[in-house]
């Protein structure tokens, strides 16, 4: 019995053997086995498609008069057929450096891990065009790189590409923590409406609507709180007022400025 | 009279001994279901502790009838609005509250009139609450009856109010999709303060949870005490002591309590905050009004909630964090309110702080978490 | 025939199937159907033994159930207990009146307000199971004592047995009540005969002792796995309310439930129970029984409940001492109706016939007019989505079930941290507030809330994910405790919370969990102990016993004037 040193993964091919008489044939890998009983003296064949699973192999014939071993390895098809494509994170805030992260896998037709390196493209694009591109090429079937995260906010398409074969995913770009938050009071109805100015980060985006900022207002070791989410870019509140009140606002950990209620004046 | 006879006459009367005993000295189960704590019953109120205390028997028993008309200023309200005053005018923690025990305290009294405290422990789904009430009891003839000091409905006056709320809704991804295909991340949320002290009880664990994402997390922190050689002592979650939903930038104050661990035995403690996607409203907002910190004795936190919304909330849970000059957490309290929100009117709320702790707190904070009834899905 | 016309049609309409604790036996059976030599239950209080309940009529509900079902096992069964009621109501008066006053008793068990009180709305299979193999055993008690019989003995003794197997407190009270009279009967009869039908009360005695220790030792071995259990986890939990111990007279809604429905028209007897049994001499030891029975079955109503069982007045309920305190008045009653009847021929027995079809028609319906579960609904859609897409690989709890816990039980593959055996459950966060089953800790106020919220508090120890709700009065605290509600079942009436973050269930209690030999015990003795009940009974008799019709044939006057009698 002299098999082939390696077939590739799916393909025909046949085992020479030698002799007279019946055998079995056994070809058992990592994940597949195989039977077959052949006539010793004629070659035994295997159809594409039969023997697909990447990985070495052990070649067994045996029979009344014969007991032979070899070995054989079964390896990926060159072609690319599907890439597994990890990116994280799905949401960061912008101007994050190294932020974005890809990593490719690329598959055979029988999902074997292709092994042999393999040029890989990684694109980052928004809507007016490409922002970001990497080159790397795969080790041991696998490919990954870092990008930074852009200054804007807004969905990128993240692309990686091999050969002709691609996939995509999308990385929301969010804003970052608020920049400044600037509040301003006015009596209404007697009380304080307080309200921010819109509030960005310090890239200029806008923070989203929902994010909560906190008012405070101190008078007298007496405190009002509330939790106000941001809508259309503003936080805004009614609250007490109190002649000589203090009132600040925060969101997070960022803490925006003070100011002293003097009664309207 | 014959032996039969004198059987029968005596197993009658044995009976009906047993029986007038049973019912004027009951044993302790069947005074709890009969409604009292005080094991007289049948006696009639000739002082005005036991006019209180009737009346708290028959709040307990939901004898609405009897409570009602007992009442010597019945006349100023009717039986629904005294109903009302003890259950809630809307659905609340009071509708299906159930009185636990009384306690009557006379602070005041005259041959015809007298002043009394009467501490009403109801017992809820989410924990206990004491209503405090002053009332006034006055003589009439032979017996005394109660002055009930009604809380008068809050009505809000006819309005519309303009609801333009956030709501963040989330689409996963299906079984279908191709593998490393993404979903949306969980939310990001980081501890910013921690902070475990040893009590008489245990351990207590407490910190401040940040949401620094731009979308809503749904939260809870659990937390792991190791000892010296590395093997867990307790694990426990913070359950109802934290805000769960948190909005973009909010911040939660959190508890996790260790009862019967030394803090001397505790070698590290292991934080895991979990935080998850959830669809979420940012309705409705409450101001936290004249927030006040009492200092010792008897130190508290009181304010009032106030509901911004145009929607009832049923039930409001008050979180407080309590910090030294160094800006340092050094406790978490809260409180369930026992009555419902309504739009733009003001609730009270008081905070206990633990006397040892009281004298160095500086400042504080306070988040409120509300339940709307058909809003949680 | 007249149990048989009765109680036929409304077994045949599953009418137990709406008390308190039918779905209870039914949840146990049907472990016992696919695990007859395990006891081991994970399905409830994340895992707990079977061994805490005596087995019998439940490993015979299994048994009947590969003919016809659970449900309908359940309903041959309970039938099966009613006939064999007035069966042994029938032997037992004759012990200590004739043939037709045992006749009249035996007829008026069928009425019995306490028996179907305790078969349509408490659904106390076990006690209602074990009292009749009690009353048939009586009789051969009384043999053994009187005349020395050794088949008696035999006899009494495999019975008394299996009636523990069956409900062992049954055992325990039931000595005290019922067999404390015989005992009397025995010495009071054995003076007043002649001399070669004399028996000494060292004999008597002596017999007493042989027969207890006989039956003390089969007992031990045949109950073992429970005694074991018993020993190694002592029932220390807090005492759960129950309004059975509630005063009937403070608390009238309570003396409604448990004085007027069981009793019904009995109540008018009681007067003339008492005369007729204080009249004559040898119904006294009865009467007596009865009186105490009836004292201890009126709850925290008189002192001498909690006077004679002490601590076990906070544990024990009472309707089931009401039940035995009716069955030994049935005996005098028959009496009473006897000279009723002949005094006032069909009147009588016109009145008599109304007041007892009104007592069983109140009992009856009492299921339908105070039901167990305020609504009645299905689980099946609980139980599908249980079962599907891993959920039961989770614990889960529910709220506003009622006694459809059990049933759901029966229907899933998930397991709970609940159950409502509260004599099984050992987890501290059970047992340790006051509180009974946590699908109705509502009811059980603050011990009740307590509970449930140490047990919400430490889902993650026993991978309890999922809460299924059907009363929003919880919703809060859920909410509030990091629950989100993730589906809605049954038109939005049912509604299931989910938590993030919890573990799978994993095994658990495995300390509890009774050895393979205890298993094979378990499923072999008490069983067995019922099949050689039915084999011994069988074996024939050799002389009457008991009271004879030549005894007290009392004509009215004689028994009014107390003659001969006192």
């Amino acid at each position: 019995m002299t098999p082939p040193p390696s077939v590739t993964a799916g393909s025909a091919f046949a085992i020479p053997t030698t002799g007279s008489g019946k055998a079995a044939l056994y070809i058992v890998g990592p994940a597949q086995a195989v039977r077959r009983d052949v006539d010793l003296g004629q070659p035994a064949s295997f159809a594409a498609g039969v023997l697909y699973n990447a990985g070495h192999y052990v070649v067994l014939l045996t029979g009344d008069s014969v007991a032979d071993t070899a070995e054989l390895d079964v390896v990926p098809a060159p072609q690319p057929e599907t890439l597994g494509f990890l990116a994280k994170p799905s949401r960061l805030p912008v101007g994050t450096p190294n932020g974005i992260s890809g990593a490719i896998y690329i598959f055979d037709a029988y999902h074997n891990l292709i092994t042999k390196p393999l040029p890989a493209t990684l694109e980052l694009s928004n809507a007016s065009g490409i922002v970001q591109t990497r080159t790397v090429t795969t080790l041991n079937g696998l490919a990954w790189t870092e990008m930074n995260s852009a200054e804007k906010e807004g969905t990128v398409k993240f692309v990686a590409r091999v050969g002709n074969i691609s996939s995509t995913r999308i990385i929301d770009q969010v804003p970052g923590d608020p920049c400044a938050i600037t509040i301003s009071a006015a009596p209404a109805n007697g009380k304080l409406l307080v309200q921010t100015a819109p509030v960005h980060d310090c890239s200029g985006n806008a923070i989203p609507d929902g994010t909560i900022v906190t008012f405070t207002e101190t008078y007298n070791n007496m405190q009002t709180t509330v939790d106000v989410p941001l809508k259309q870019g503003v936080a805004r509140v009614t609250m007490p007022a109190y002649k000589g009140s203090k009132i600040s606002a925060a969101s997070g950990v960022v803490a925006g400025n003070e100011i002293l209620w003097g009664g309207g004046q | 009279m014959n032996k039969g006879r004198l059987l029968a006459a005596g197993i009658a009367v044995a009976t009906l001994l047993l029986l007038v005993i049973g019912t004027m000295w009951p044993v302790t189960s069947a005074v709890a279901y009969a409604g009292g704590g005080q094991g007289d019953l049948l006696v009639a109120p000739s002082t005005p502790e036991a006019a209180a205390n009737d009346l708290g028997t028959q709040i307990r028993l939901h004898a609405w009838d009897k409570a009602y008309s007992s009442l010597a200023n019945k006349a100023e309200f009717t039986q629904d609005q005294f109903i009302h005053d003890l259950t809630g005018y809307a659905l609340s923690l009071r509708t299906y509250a159930t009185l636990d025990g009384f306690e009557v305290q006379p602070l005041h009294q005259t041959a015809n009139d007298a002043d009394m405290i009467m501490k009403l422990r109801w017992s809820t789904v989410v924990g206990t609450f004491e209503d405090k009430r002053n009332v006034h009891a006055t003589r009439s003839g032979d017996h005394w009856a109660v002055n009930w000091p009604i809380v008068p409905e809050q009505h809000v006056p006819p309005q519309v109010i303009p609801v333009n709320y956030l709501r963040w809704d989330v689409i996963t991804s299906g079984s279908g999709d191709d593998w490393g295909a993404q979903d949306v991340e969980a939310p990001h949320v980081r501890i910013v303060d921690m902070h475990p002290v040893n009590r008489a009880d245990g351990v207590v664990v407490m910190g401040e949870l940040l949401n620094e994402d731009v979308i809503p997390a749904y939260v809870s922190v659990r937390s792991t005490l190791l000892a010296k050689n590395g093997s867990v002592l307790d694990s426990e979650g913070s359950f109802d002591m934290i805000s769960h939903t948190l909005l973009p930038k909010q911040v939660t104050p959190f508890v996790i309590r260790f009862p019967g661990v030394d803090l001397s035995d505790v070698a590290s403690i292991r934080m895991q905050p979990l935080s998850v996607l959830v669809s979420a409203s940012a309705d409705p907002v409450i101001e936290v009004l004249n927030q006040q910190y009492n200092a010792p004795p008897g130190a508290s936190l009181t304010g009032q909630l106030s509901n911004q919304s145009g929607q009832t909330v049923n039930v409001a849970h008050v979180i407080s964090s309590f910090y030294d000059k160094n800006g340092q957490l050094i406790w978490v309290a809260g409180q369930y309110i026992d009555r419902a929100l309504q739009p733009q009117t003001p609730v009270d709320f008081h905070i206990s702080v633990p006397e040892d702790i009281a004298r160095n707190v500086n400042t504080e904070r306070t988040v409120v978490s509300t339940y709307v009834l058909g809003g949680s899905l | 025939m007249a149990a048989v016309a009765i109680h036929l049609p409304l077994m045949l309409m599953q009418l137990p199937l709406k008390s308190y604790d039918t779905n209870f036996h039914i949840f146990f059976a049907s472990h016992y159907v696919h695990h007859w030599f395990d006891p081991w239950n994970p399905k409830w209080f994340a895992g707990f033994s079977q061994t805490t309940y005596p087995p019998l009529p439940q490993q015979w509900v299994a048994l009947v159930s590969w003919v016809c079902g659970l449900n309908m096992a359940y309903m041959a069964v309970q039938l099966a207990a009613i006939l064999l009621l007035a069966i042994g109501v029938y032997r037992f008066s004759r012990l200590w009146v004739g043939p037709r006053a045992a006749s009249y008793a035996a007829l008026a068990s069928v009425f019995l307000g306490n028996e179907s009180f305790l078969v349509y709305s408490a659904g106390q299979l076990s006690t209602t199971f074990a009292a009749p193999i009690y009353l048939n055993a009586l009789p051969f008690f009384f043999d053994w004592l009187r005349y020395g019989k050794w088949r008696s003995l035999l006899k009494a003794s495999v019975l008394l047995v299996a009636a523990a197997a069956a409900h062992h407190a049954t055992l325990i009270f039931g000595s005290a009540f019922f067999a404390l009279p015989v005992i009397a009967l025995v010495l009071m009869e054995s003076s007043e005969s002649e001399s070669d039908e004399k028996t000494s009360v060292q004999a008597v005695i002596a017999r007493t002792v042989m027969l207890t220790v006989l039956v003390g030792a089969a007992i031990a071995v045949v109950l073992l796995p429970y005694w074991i259990g018993l020993i190694r986890y002592p029932i220390t939990q807090t005492p759960i309310p129950h309004p059975s111990r509630a005063s009937y007279i403070l608390s009238p809604q309570w003396g409604l439930n448990y004085f007027i429905v069981p009793y019904g028209a009995l109540i008018l007897a009681l007067p003339f129970i008492v005369i007729r049994g204080a009249a004559v001499t040898r119904l006294r030891p009865l009467l007596l029984g009865f009186w105490v029975a009836f004292l201890v079955g009126l709850g925290g109503t008189t002192p001498v409940g909690k006077v004679l069982l002490g601590r076990a007045f906070e544990v024990l309920t009472f309707e089931r001492f009401s039940y035995w305190a009716a069955l030994l008045a049935l005996p005098i009653l028959g009496l009473v109706l006897v000279e009723f009847i002949d005094r006032f021929r069909l009147k009588a027995a016109i009145a008599t016939a109304l007041l007892a079809a009104s007592t069983c028609a109140l009992a009856v319906a009492w299921s339908s007019i105070r039901p167990a579960d305020a609504a009645n609904f299905d689980v099946a859609s609980v139980a599908l989505w249980l079962n599907r897409d891993g959920h039961d690989r989770f614990r889960y709890v529910t709220l506003g079930f009622g006694s459809k816990l059990s049933r759901l039980a029966i229907m899933t593959d998930a397991t709970s941290v609940d159950g409502e055996s509260n004599s099984s459950r050992m987890l501290p966060e059970l047992t340790k507030f006051g509180g009974a089953a946590l699908t109705s800790s509502k009811y059980f106020a603050k011990p009740g809330l307590d509970s449930l919220r140490a047990m919400l508090a430490h889902a993650d120890r026993y991978g309890l994910k999922w809460v299924i709700v059907r009363d929003s009065y919880y919703d809060p605290l859920l909410y509030f405790a990091g629950w989100r509600q993730v589906d809605e079942l049954d038109d939005k009436t049912i509604t299931v919370w989910g938590k993030d973050g919890v573990p799978p269930a994993t095994p658990m209690n495995a300390s509890q969990m009774p050895p393979h030999w205890q298993g094979v015990l378990w499923g072999t003795l008490p069983f067995g102990f019922s099949i050689l009940a039915l084999l011994v009974i069988f074996l024939p008799e050799e002389r009457t016993r008991g009271f004879r019709d030549d005894d007290v044939s009392l004509s009215r006057e004689q028994a009014l004037n107390g003659e001969v009698l006192s």
